[in-house]
């Protein structure tokens, strides 16, 4: 009870200077810290905690403190942060949404209480909502260097490779599109020819990317290549093509470069990987905050390129065993 | 005197801990607000006069924010009344500071003292005005003074709270009736995802999309919350006419809801829905009270009245207390529980239309874990979970408490995996608290 006593207590005294007079002028704008209220899709997964930690790295950096949340995949968990972060009055809010389709009503509050939402990883493209700017994996160029490393390591002989695909996701859509356009620019350079003969439906899982794999080279039993959309469907196209006893004959290209992801580049078991750079994601929207603070105009879309990762960066990488 | 105390302590039980949290969090959300009103707009003039002069050259700016607006135009009255010149008035983004700015050096003017309100001080805009707009000179920037309030204690954060656990509170009424005639549904939350589904699954389908009637979103919203009815009346058959227990019926619907939602939505989330729909969920048409927790207050009144007038609430404690003793009595047992069942359904069908109201969409991945915190804020409200014990008050104050930690720990800045073991910890400790009541 004595400490309710003094609860109370410290509730007046704190209640009792803001009595004086209303107006004077604390010139400097600097002293008081900003903040930035961040709801992320969840936190279980490595790659969002990474952005959540070089958010509050960069952003007490930039002066400012930032909250981050995991919205745990509920979008309703989702509306209720946001709304609590409007009621804390913060600078800014970033967003990786839970659905990009059910956001929208929720963004709009955030929209009409005049606070700046940035999103970060997954965009939101629906209509009637305004982002200072989206922040993601230029996942079009990423499919791309995929298709690079692919005709790389095919060399003068070309051959058939198969598409793990995750059609749901508009970022796996995005890598496949990239992916095509170089195969087919290479065909049509003349040269080996590199024919994509399959696209099943991988799941982005490993289970499902198993399956499809099996069944792509059931159908194709010359196939030389695989590209799966993530790691976990590249890492099921490899159990297939173990399975099969051709992980001579086929090459794997992954995408994402998670640790499972990097260490079976390490390990020979895949090729190579467009490695995403979800520290880089953390940072830029930090400085996308900062540059729309300074009254600067920014794209619509601000996307991080990816890298390829092969064996021989895995060798050099100290994270790896 | 520790005697006093403790019974003190034991009789306002919940309500009391409630309050504690309201007053604990009131205390650690103090925080500065920016003022609004004629006397902090004067104040604003009246310091620009007193430290830039009477001929000082002045650009007011105020951001998008609601608490900012009139402000730009209370402050450009005064000045205006005192016979100085506003060079420029921005209402809007840092961008159009910057333009205000740029425009203001160009034209060679001098620019003495930038009054703006709290938010728009915060811009960077103006933290390096010195480098960025040498022309302009040095002036100063010149804010309203700030007053204390705690984040927690504004009304619009009150409203906020009521509004997020509406859903939660609307689904406690049902789960109470349950508990307290001794059984437990745990289909609750995999029903408000159905009901959610269906609801817009129903106006995408069925009554037209986005250009659906009201007449015809009043039907899916039925139409759902019926389905829902017909899933609990199922439960409540299995129940008494099969005598399996509760917990296995319900969790068995839990899975069957969860399984035919996510067929129907296909896993995506349905959101081809009119925005008239989001009335009931982000409405506020009486006294500015969200719809959602009037809603909310009518039908805890009407349950409150339920469990004290009528022979329904009073069979239903007789029931849960002791349901032997309740069918020697020649009550109708069975009839009791299939309303408590139909009840509990029926609510969660309409959390899930509101749910689905207040998000424009309907997900199958709604409502996942909602039957735990259901539980939780009747168990917390004093209900005993062997039944016969409740009371629908108790069950309001238990849900806004665990609105009240939730919100109180987002505003403290408290991360999330904190948050449940806190939440979790109170819940323990709240029931704690109840047992040492009953043993009083």
């Amino acid at each position: 009870m004595m400490k309710n006593h003094l609860a109370i207590l410290a509730f007046l005294i704190s209640l009792f200077p803001s009595c004086d007079e209303p107006v004077v002028d604390p010139t400097s704008s600097g002293k008081k810290k900003g903040m930035i209220g961040v709801s992320l899709l969840t936190l279980d997964n490595p790659f969002f905690k990474i952005i959540g930690d070089h958010v509050a790295v960069e952003a007490s950096k930039s002066g400012y403190d930032a909250l981050v949340v995991s919205a745990d995949k509920d979008i309703a968990k989702q509306g209720n942060q946001v709304k609590d972060f409007i009621v804390k009055k913060v600078d800014a809010i970033v967003l990786s949404p839970c659905d990009p389709k059910s956001i929208v009503p929720i963004i709009q509050e955030a929209n009409a209480a005049g606070i700046p939402v940035f999103t970060v990883d997954i965009p939101c493209q629906e209509a009637g909502v305004k982002i200072v700017t989206q922040i993601a994996t230029d996942n079009y160029g990423g499919g791309k260097e995929a298709a690079k490393a692919m005709i790389e390591v095919l060399g003068a002989a070309g051959g058939k490779v198969g598409v793990i695909h995750f059609k749901q996701a508009q970022s796996c859509i995005l890598r496949v599109k990239g992916f095509r356009e170089v195969i087919d620019a290479h065909n049509a350079g003349g040269g080996s020819k590199v024919e994509i003969v399959s696209e099943l439906e991988g799941g982005g899982a490993k289970d499902i990317g198993y399956k499809a794999a099996e069944d792509a080279l059931q159908a194709n039993p010359d196939l030389r290549g695989f590209f799966a959309i993530n790691d976990p469907s590249a890492l099921g196209a490899r159990a297939a093509v173990e399975k099969a006893a051709k992980a001579d004959q086929v090459v794997i290209i992954g995408f994402d470069g998670m640790p499972e992801g990097k260490q079976a580049i390490k390990e020979g078991k895949i090729y190579a990987d467009p490695i995403q750079f979800p520290e880089q994601m953390g940072v830029q929207v930090v400085q996308a905050i900062v540059r729309h603070s300074k009254g600067e105009t920014l794209p619509a879309e601000i996307l991080i390129p990816t890298r390829l990762y092969r064996k021989a960066d895995a060798d050099k990488d100290a994270a790896l065993k | 005197m520790k005697n006093t105390l403790v019974r003190a302590l034991a009789d306002h039980g919940i309500l009391l801990v409630l309050l504690l949290l309201c007053l604990f969090f009131s205390v650690v959300t103090y925080s500065e607000q920016s003022p609004t009103g004629a006397k902090a707009f004067r104040g604003v003039a009246e310091a620009v006069f007193e430290r830039a002069g009477e001929r000082a050259g002045v650009l007011i700016v105020a951001s998008n924010q609601p608490s900012d607006s009139g402000f730009a135009e209370g402050v450009e009255r005064e000045m205006v009344r005192r016979g100085m010149s506003v060079l420029g008035v921005v209402r809007g983004e840092p961008k159009d500071a910057r333009d205000a700015l740029v425009r203001v050096s160009s034209e060679g003017a001098r620019l003495d003292a930038i009054a703006c309100t709290q938010s728009a001080g915060a811009w960077r805009v103006f933290s390096d005005l010195g480098s960025d707009f040498p022309a302009l000179g040095a002036p100063i920037v010149i804010l309203p003074q700030s007053y204390g309030w705690p984040n927690f204690l504004k009304a619009e954060n009150l409203l906020n709270i009521s509004n997020q656990i509406a859903v939660i509170a609307i689904m406690a009424i049902g789960m109470t009736l349950v508990i307290i005639s001794g059984g437990i549904d745990l289909s609750v939350g995999s029903l408000l995802a159905l009901s959610a589904v269906l609801v817009s699954w129903f106006i995408r389908d069925f009554a037209g999309g986005v250009n659906a009637t009201i007449f015809g979103m009043l039907w899916a919203s039925i139409m759902a919350i019926f389905i829902c009815g017909v899933a609990g009346a199922f439960s409540g058959f299995l129940i008494t006419r099969f005598a399996i227990p509760p917990f296995i019926v319900t969790l068995a619907m839990m899975l069957v809801a969860s399984g035919i939602a996510f067929t129907l939505a296909e896993g995506q989330s349905i959101y081809q829905i009119p925005d008239s729909f989001v009335w009931l969920g982000r409405g506020a048409d009486l006294m500015k009270l969200p719809n959602a927790v009037v809603l909310m207050i009518f039908l805890y009144v009407l349950a409150h009245v339920l469990m004290s007038r009528m022979k329904m609430g009073r069979y239903l404690y007789a029931v849960g207390g002791n349901d032997e003793a309740a069918r020697i009595s020649g009550l109708p047992v069975k009839r009791v529980l299939m309303f408590a069942y139909i009840s509990s359904a029926s609510l969660a069908g309409l959390g899930g239309v509101v749910m689905a109201s207040q998000l424009k969409s309907g997900s199958a991945t709604y409502g996942n874990m909602y039957e735990l915190y259901v539980i939780a804020a009747v168990v917390v409200g004093g209900a005993s979970l062997s039944g016969g014990v409740g009371k629908m008050m108790g069950t309001l104050i238990g849900a806004f408490t665990i609105a009240v930690i939730q919100n109180g720990m987002n505003l403290t800045n408290v991360e999330s995996y904190t948050q449940k073991v806190v939440l979790g910890v109170v819940i323990l400790g709240a029931v704690m608290l109840d047992k040492f009541r009953r043993q009083k």
